[in-house]
This record gives C-alpha cells, structure tokens and sequence, in this order.
C-alpha cells in the first residue's frame, strides 16, 4: 500500500539555546493511504506539534516529511501552500470559521483561495454541505448555528477540496457525546470513501475507532499499533472503497529509531 | 483569487465595523476635501487670470516705452525730497522717428506690428435716449488676438471703416438703452473738444458689443481703428508735423517662441526701452493666489497625514482582531503575498472611499458657492466670467489617486505583519 506521509527521523526543537525544549525527538512515522490514525498524548506531549508538522503549518527543526513521496521540506512556499490547500483538510476543536459570514461562505474558502470559479465553488460546497446534512442552512449566518453544526460546516469546509488527507484535531472536544458522536460518523464516512484520516485526541474512546493509534510522550512514540488489517495489502494499486488497507512496517518507534 | 474578487472581499471586511471604517474615511475625507476645493479654486483663479491674461494681449504682447519716459514716471512719484540730478536721457519721454526705426531693428520684434497707441482725448459720451453726459476712455485693439469676452455682440472689427464701439459694462443701463442686448446697434455720441475754440465735436458710433466685466480693463471701450484715426486726426490738428510723430508707447508682440519674457526686456533696456509684458501686469494677483494655494494645500496635506495615521490604525486593529481569520486562511494555504494584498487592498479602498466622497462634496459645495457668489448681492456678481472653483477631471482623478497610495503606504506596515502572522500562533487555542 502506498505511503501518503513518510517521516523521517523527525525533529522539532522551540526556542534558542538554554531556552531551547525539544518537542519532537527523532520521529519515524508512516502513513498509509486511506488509513485512520489516531495520535494520542497528553497536553504538552508533542502530539500537537507533530500534527502541525504533518500538516506543514510548521517546519521541522531536522528531518524530513514527505507527502505522496515529496519531500515537503524541500518545497517552496507556493508550493506548500498549494499541497495544503488541495491535499489537504483540516477540522478543529475550536472550528475556526468567519462567524459573519454565511455557512455557504465558509465552505467555499478553501476553493476560493485555490481559485476555483464561483459557480463551481457554490456547487462543490452545496455538495459538501449535504454530505453533512446541512444543505438547508448554507444562507445561514455561520454564528447562528450549535456547536455540532458549526463542526459539521467545517466538516463540509474540510472536505469540499476532496483532500486525501484530513486532520482533526481534538474534533470532539467542544461537543457532548451525541452530537459527537454524529461528527465521527462523518469523520470516518470520509475515511470510508478513501481519505486518509489522522485524529489528534486525548480521548481514548475516540482513539479506539481508528485502524492505528500511535501514542506520544514527551516528543517520543511509546506506542504504534501498526496498520489492522493487512490482508487487504495484497491488493496494492486498489482504490478499495473500504480503505483500512495499510500494511506496515511499523513498530513501537522507539526514540532515534534505525539510522 | 481574481483582483476583482480581492477589491470585493477587501470592501466586505471593511465594512464589518462600519463605525471604526466610517471614522478613518472621515478623516480622509477631511484632508482630501480640503485638497480638492483647494485645486479647484486655484484652477478658477488661474482660468480668470488667463482669461485676464488673453484679454490683456496674451503671453507674445509688450508695451514698449523709452526708458526716459519710465524714469520721469519714476522721478515723479518719487518720495526721495532731494532733487535728483538733470540727466538728458532721462526727459526724453517720447520716441522720436530715430529711436522707433532703432526699435524695429532688435531682433524678435516686427516693426509691421508696431501699433502705437494713441491718446484721445473724448470729452463725454452720450446718446438720443438720455440727457446725461458721461466720461469715458476709448482705444481701438492693438494688431493680434485679444481674447476680450463680451455679455452682448462682439468686438469692433479691425479693418472695419465704420465708426464702431464696443462699450464698457454698465454703459448700456447708464446711456439709456435697458439691457445689454438692446444696445446693439443703437448709436451713440462720442464729443470731444476743439483744442482751440472749445467747440463740440461729435462722433458717431454704432454699437456692436458690450465687453464682459473683469478686472482689467484694456484700453476702456473698444472702437474701430477708422474712429480711432479719424478722432486722432481731430485731437492732433493742431499739432506742428514734428510732435504728430512723436510717439509714447508702442504695443506689439514679441517672438516668444525665440526670446522669452525677461530675454526680450533685457535686449529693450540695453537699447534704451523698457517693456511692460502681461505677467508684469498680472504676476501680482497670480503671486497672491499662489501663495494662499501653497498655505492651503499644507493644511490638506497635514489633515492627510493625520489620516493615514487613521488607516494605520485601523488596519492593525484589524489584524489583531482577525488573527485568527488569517491563520486559517494561511493554513488552508493562502499565500503571505495574497494576505499582504489584501490588507493593502483595504488600505487603497480607505482612501478611494475618503477621496471619493471629498471629491464629491467638494465639487456640490463648490459648485453651490458658484452659483451663490454669482448671484445678486455674491461678492463676485460683477464677475460674471469669474468661476471660483474648477473642477476638471484632470485636477480631480490626480488627487484621488495620490491619496489612494498614500493610503496603500499607510496600509503597508499592517499589511506586512498580517502576511508574516504565523499560522500556527494565530490558530493556537486561547
């Protein structure tokens, strides 16, 4: 199975010298294509710093990240603007919308930032928004919707570029279990059709429901389940709807890992 | 994103917080109104003054004099009391035959052009429908255009071998004819004085037009150079041969395109002569103007300053309050550049909106005192050629322009630091 994220030997160090505190030490993670993957840890573990160098918000002190076999930390800025933009989607625990503007609005803006003409962005958002069930409320003021509905908006916002990566960080985290719940399904129907899906939680219960969880502490992997099934691997080049395909290498990661 | 849908998006999200947005226009508005109306009057004074300007002669026209004549003026209205010293040159006032061929010859000047001017000495002007006798100065128009407005019919013209006149404002009403347009074609009586037995002698003259009121008058009514000799011949009859030629003032035109004003009143003064061009005339009341334009455009500029403080500040509370706004849109990968434009967009939409609105109540506001000043009782009703402001697109577009890229000068500082907010920074919770 093909690899989306390859990480290699990964290293984030914040601050300067005696200042400095090493978040991320040495990691080696792979990502398989249309695996779910929960990263789990404690605040101030690194899961978050790792989600932002997987994402290229950031960049990493050393090591590489390469995506789809790029290798990202090679790439120039449009260039990194523009993978984020069309490989990838993100759903936050806070949301992150324009509250003023209107939930179709919100939808549209990854589209609207890769240059998408506006007929098609209303028509591909209007999609995306019924996939999450709320057709109906895109003239609506994105401040006037619940908690659960404005994560499903953003569900919608993450899949309107049909990235092959999501990342959710925490995407549970401001909602009561039920309407929680129903944002999983959403999350994992995504990952059903293909996409690649990487959680960041500490919620051991929402980790459960991925194929993989690799655990971190104080910027080390202590933990990697590995891919579940690896019988469907012998069928490499599919594009198996029922994507929990991974095979992999992986073992518990251990800190420096192989050279 | 298009430019378009930047402009767009730019002026959406000023509008967000209309009364912050509202105030820094409002500020713009200030210096640019103040700018705006500042031009505009500056182009109605210099438009009267050029009007004045044509109407004198236009820029080619001099008044040549022996300098002898301009020291005796000068002796006279002296305020020194000690007597100044007897200098030969100096009383020869008039320009004998020796002298004017001495002038024809200086290059740049064409002494076919020459027109001297005459002095007529009319004793008053009256008509059939009045009793009243009035004063009056007459002169026929030197050789060339003079751009001379009129209320009523035209000027006298020059190879006419009628006796013509085209009368100063407020004749007309005086002589009895109602309006201007009713004295067209009505005679009147010019009547001067035999030098000799003091016996009246009368001139008839048609009336052709009636001359626009402004500042400067030329040479009082206009009338056809046939009246002019035929009055000449009659006030100088008496004259010995020898002082009919002299001659006090020549009014000609100067090659322009060859000398310029101060090069041809430099070449007269080596001769001997001194030359009056129209600036001389004019160069005060323009000097005047030019300096309240000067006091007044600071004030606009520092109201101006004073506003791009305003957008500076308005686009950095801008920015703080839409961190995270900035931090999405640079995670979902907006570029750092398109963040810059859009904020600097903002910025030049600030000062489009400012400038545009000073523009337009500048010019209603201008164009309401026109009117005003023009009308019955405005200290400007006697000018009726005298607009005092001007708006042109090509004094009103430039200052739109200047204050939208001060405005994108102003907007730079925010704009940088919006594109260079850290996604990750802008996106971390709380």
């Amino acid at each position: 199975m093909e690899k989306v994220i390859e990480v290699k030997n990964l290293v984030k160090v914040y601050g300067k010298r005696s200042a400095a505190f090493t978040a991320l030490k040495h990691l080696n993670l792979d990502i398989y294509k249309g695996e779910s993957v929960a990263i789990i840890g404690k605040s101030g573990s690194g899961k978050s710093t790792l989600m932002h160098l997987l994402a290229l918000l950031d960049k990493p002190t050393s090591g590489t990240i390469e995506i789809n076999g790029v290798d990202s930390t090679k790439l120039r800025a449009r260039k990194l603007n523009q993978l984020r933009n069309q490989s990838f989607g993100f759903v936050f625990q806070q949301f992150f919308m324009n509250p003023n503007d209107t939930v179709l609005e919100n939808v549209m803006l990854p589209l609207k930032i890769a240059g998408v003409r506006r007929k098609k962005r209303k028509e591909l958002a209007t999609k995306a928004l019924h996939t999450v069930g709320l057709e109906e409320r895109l003239k609506f003021k994105a401040n006037d919707l619940s908690g659960g509905q404005k994560q499903r908006v953003c569900i919608a916002r993450a899949l309107v570029n049909d990235p092959s990566i999501i990342f959710a960080d925490e995407p549970t985290g401001n909602l009561d279990s039920t309407t929680g719940d129903k944002i999983i399904k959403l999350l994992f129907d995504a990952n059903k059709k293909g996409t690649t899906l990487i959680i960041v939680t500490h919620d051991e219960d929402l980790a459960k429901l991925c194929d993989r969880q690799v655990r971190i502490m104080d910027g080390e992997i202590v933990e990697d389940t590995g891919a579940k099934s690896q019988k469907s691997s012998k069928k490499p080049n599919s594009q198996s709807k029922n994507a929990k395909t991974s095979m992999s290498n992986a073992k518990p990661a251990k800190k420096g890992a192989k050279k | 994103m298009g430019l378009f849908e930047i402009i767009k998006t730019a002026n959406h999200n000023l509008f967000r917080n209309k009364v912050r947005t509202f105030l820094t226009i409002l500020a713009i508005f200030v210096g640019s109104f103040t700018i705006v109306l500042n031009v505009a009057i500056n182009a109605g004074v210099n438009s009267f003054i050029d009007k004045q300007t044509a109407s004198l002669g236009g820029d080619d026209y001099i008044m040549i004099t022996s300098s002898g004549a301009v020291g005796m003026m000068n002796s006279m209205m002296s305020t020194s009391s000690e007597p100044t010293e007897y200098n030969p040159n100096q009383t020869l006032s008039a320009m004998n035959k020796e002298q004017l061929d001495k002038l024809g010859k200086i290059d740049g000047l064409n002494p076919d052009d020459f027109y001297i001017a005459k002095q007529i000495p009319v004793e008053y002007i009256t008509s059939k429908e009045t009793d009243k006798k009035y004063n009056i100065t007459v002169g026929a128009m030197p050789p060339g255009e003079f751009n001379i407005a009129t209320t009523a019919g035209t000027l006298p013209s020059q190879d006419t071998k009628e006796y013509e006149i085209t009368l100063e404002p407020g004749y007309p009403k005086a002589l009895g004819f109602g309006s201007d347009e009713d004295a067209i074609g009505k005679t009147v009586t010019l009547v001067m004085l035999d030098t000799m037995t003091n016996k009246p002698i009368e001139f008839k003259a048609k009336v052709v037009g009636v001359q626009a009121p402004g500042v400067v008058a030329v040479n009082g009514s206009i009338i056809s150079r046939a009246l002019e000799d035929a009055m000449y011949e009659e006030g100088t009859k008496y004259y010995p041969a020898e002082q009919k030629e002299l001659v006090y003032a020549i009014q000609t035109r100067f090659d322009n395109s060859k000398y310029t004003e101060d090069e041809i009143k430099a070449k007269l003064k080596e001769a001997g002569f001194v030359g009056l061009t129209v600036s001389d005339m004019m160069g005060m009341i323009r000097t005047f103007f030019d300096v309240i334009m000067i006091v007044f455009t600071i004030f606009g500029g520092i109201a101006l300053l004073a506003a791009s403080i305003g957008i500076i500040n308005t686009l950095l509370m801008s920015v703080e309050e839409r961190t995270r706004e900035i931090g999405l849109d640079k995670a979902l990968g907006m570029s750092s550049g398109r963040i810059f434009l859009e904020f600097a967009v903002e910025a030049i939409a600030l000062g489009f909106w400012g400038s545009a609105f000073g523009v337009l109540v500048a010019i209603i506001i201008g164009n309401i005192t026109n009117t005003l000043v023009h009308a019955p009782g405005g200290f400007l009703e006697a000018l009726p050629t005298f607009n005092l402001f001007e708006f042109t697109p090509a004094n009103v577009i430039p200052i739109i322009l200047i204050v939208m890229f001060i405005a994108f000068l102003a907007g730079t500082a925010p704009a940088w630091k919006a594109a260079h907010k850290n996604p990750i920074d802008a996106l971390r919770y709380e």
